[in-house]
């Protein structure tokens, strides 16, 4: 054994020093007890630093605690933090996540770091089925929910305050929906659009209604989302795009015919300028009929746009 | 100096495995190797390795036991590696997360092994509600069927993109969820080549009794992958339009100071530009190409003449 440890090594060894003691030690206690570490204080003060940060990185628990009369700090991991708890999983609930994880694509390798600590990834690969990417700050949010604590984060330009009751998923978006404690009220909000670093606060700071269900509080029909009030309007729709718009409309649109064999669709409508853009993506195929000053308003709108490129520069 | 996340992977995959082989002991090195996705030559590299955790004073009773035999291998004295470290956030929330969309899939099996790990995983590890959604289009069952199947489907399909209906045969190879919405990739008859269609997009879909040969399918494709030839349109977005660039996949992304962005999008199909203009109205102005300039309000003109057709024509009105 005259080779010298290989990093591997040492930082396993780090671990292993860290789990089995029972009191918190000194960084001064490992790099002694521990091969491999330099013999300088300051490039073994640095390799310790790296070392912890690979371990935190992964998810060991390091907790840090004064010692002493107070000018030490020490450093151990609680086996009880440390380990996953027996899930109880069959062999068959194993191998179904296994799959899971290898058809659903969420865009980063952790359903792989997952199954590994479940006893392995095995060796079948499942044809990809729903690709639906995690914006990174979901998994900070999700962390927070575990911990009942409250989130503080920018969205659309506002600084939010949210209680996280849980996660959605609806038309390949991810939502945090919460109590978001300046409105006093439950919000949805979408994940890809919170702007930089979530601060998580003190654990503990709530608890989520037992009924709660977060999908009940995601509105992904635009036309909805608004505070004026609720106009019905009338679209009238090409044959061949009836379905189209009906299977956008959902649940919502009555389809009625016309005299002349042309079909009508009727929804409610609270926000119009998205109802709008909802109607333009059929192009000259659907076209409100009534009321008369939503007609209006979309004339308006497009001679607004025939007449822009004309004078743009 | 980088030798960082490439240490970080061996930990990890060695406080993995040390738990497994501990909780089986004299499994067999090979099943070893293929659960973890590695070679017997990277688990004897990584056994080594195990043979050098202790703890002090480092007496021989101080150091994990590997016994391997060649075939088979036990662990002992693992005290501290004798169950696997903790799922971190990313983690649980990707078990989850994969796991609920898989189950929302139409045709899984609500109460089945993937239903009752998902709820013992909730309950011992005491993860939120994560509720998904991914829709179900009126073909899709029957798309997915015929891939799996590989019977040869023959459709009435919008393509929005050229804004027509056309009827083709097809030979799907995959259906799957991604940005929002359910494609299948098939071998189109009609365009003499691979294409991606929208489940939803599909208006009628009629069996042919005709069989095709299936091939392996273990990507999901790109769902716009833009062709190096297709033509390339910049677009000025005021700041309020930003979404633009995270809705499509941009070529490039420049955001001035004052807030507005340039943006450079490939787009194969016209109307798709068309259709984006002219929701976008103020928001939006083309830089280049010179050609594509008037596309949203020669589209706007189109529309305007369906509800002024007296009003319709060359000519253009303020």
């Amino acid at each position: 054994m005259t080779d010298a440890p290989s990093r591997v090594e040492r930082v396993l060894n780090l671990l292993a020093l860290m789990l089995d003691t029972r009191i918190p030690r000194t960084r001064e206690e490992y790099v002694r007890e521990i091969a491999g570490y330099p013999e300088q204080t300051e490039a073994n003060r640095r390799a310790f630093e790296r070392d912890k940060e690979i371990l935190r990185g992964m998810g060991v628990p390091i907790t840090m605690e004064t010692i002493g009369d107070g000018n030490e700090v020490g450093y151990r991991v609680r086996p009880d933090d440390y380990c996953l708890p027996d899930l109880g999983l069959s062999a068959d609930e194993t191998a179904a996540l296994r799959v899971a994880v290898s058809a659903i694509s969420l865009g980063d390798g952790s359903g792989h770091g997952a199954l590994m600590k479940l006893g392995g990834v095995g060796d079948q690969a499942s044809a990809p089925i729903a690709s639906l990417p995690i914006a990174p700050a979901l998994a900070t949010l999700f962390d927070a929910f575990r911990r009942g604590a409250v989130v503080t984060f920018s969205y659309r330009n506002e600084t939010r305050t949210v209680e996280p009751w849980g996660l959605s998923s609806k038309r390949g978006h991810w939502y945090v929906v919460g109590f978001d404690r300046d409105r006093g009220a439950v919000r949805a909000f979408r994940a890809d659009r919170i702007a930089g670093d979530v601060e998580v606060g003190d654990s503990d700071a709530f608890e989520v209604p037992g009924d709660f269900r977060p999908d009940d509080h995601i509105e992904d029909r635009g036309w909805l989302l608004g505070d004026a009030p609720t106009v019905n309007v009338r679209l009238e729709v090409d044959a061949d795009h009836l379905d189209g718009v009906v299977a956008e409309l959902g649940a919502d649109a009555r389809v009625e015919s016309g005299p002349d064999g042309n079909t009508f669709v009727d929804v409610a409508v609270s926000n119009q300028a998205a109802f709008r853009s909802f109607v333009l993506g059929f192009l000259e195929h659907a076209e409100i009929v009534e009321p008369p000053e939503v007609r209006a308003a979309m004339i308006e709108w497009l001679e607004t746009v025939a007449a822009g490129a004309a004078g743009a520069s | 100096m980088s030798p960082k996340p490439v240490a970080g992977a061996e930990v990890q995959r060695i406080l993995a495995i040390v738990p497994w082989i501990v909780a089986n002991p004299g499994a067999s090195k090979e099943e070893i190797a293929t659960r973890f996705g590695m070679t017997l030559e990277q688990l004897d590299e990584d056994l080594l390795l195990v043979l050098m955790i202790g703890v002090p004073p480092y007496s021989p009773g101080d150091y994990l036991d590997v016994d391997d035999d060649g075939e088979f291998v036990t662990i002992n004295l693992a005290d501290q590696f004798s169950r696997p470290l903790q799922l971190t956030p990313a983690e649980g929330l990707a078990l989850l997360a994969a796991g609920r969309t898989l189950l929302a899939v139409p045709g899984s099996d609500p109460s089945g092994p993937l239903a009752t790990a998902l709820t013992k995983l909730e309950g011992a590890l005491d993860l939120p509600n994560v509720v998904v959604e991914v829709g179900e289009p009126t073909y899709l069952a029957a798309v997915r069927d015929a891939a799996a199947r590989g019977e040869r489907v023959e459709i009435d399909y919008w393509s929005a993109g050229r804004d027509d209906l056309t009827t083709r045969r097809i030979d799907p190879a995959l259906a799957f969820f991604a940005m929002g919405e359910w494609y299948v990739s098939a071998y189109c008859h009609r365009a003499h080549g691979e294409r991606m269609f929208r489940v939803d997009r599909i208006r009628a879909l009629r069996a042919t009794a005709e069989q095709f040969e299936m091939a392996p399918t273990d990507e999901i494709a790109e769902v716009f992958t833009p062709a190096p030839d297709d033509p390339r349109v910049t677009l000025e977005l005021d700041a309020s339009a930003a979404w633009v660039a995270d809705a499509y996949p941009a070529e490039s992304v420049t955001t001035r100071p004052d807030g507005t962005l340039e943006v450079e999008l490939a787009i194969s199909e016209p109307a798709w530009l068309e259709r984006l203009l002219v929701r976008l109205g103020p928001e939006a102005r083309v830089l280049r190409p010179e050609s594509a300039r008037a596309a949203g309000a020669d589209a706007a003109r189109r529309v305007l003449a369906r509800y002024r057709p007296e009003a319709s024509g060359p000519s253009r009105r303020r």
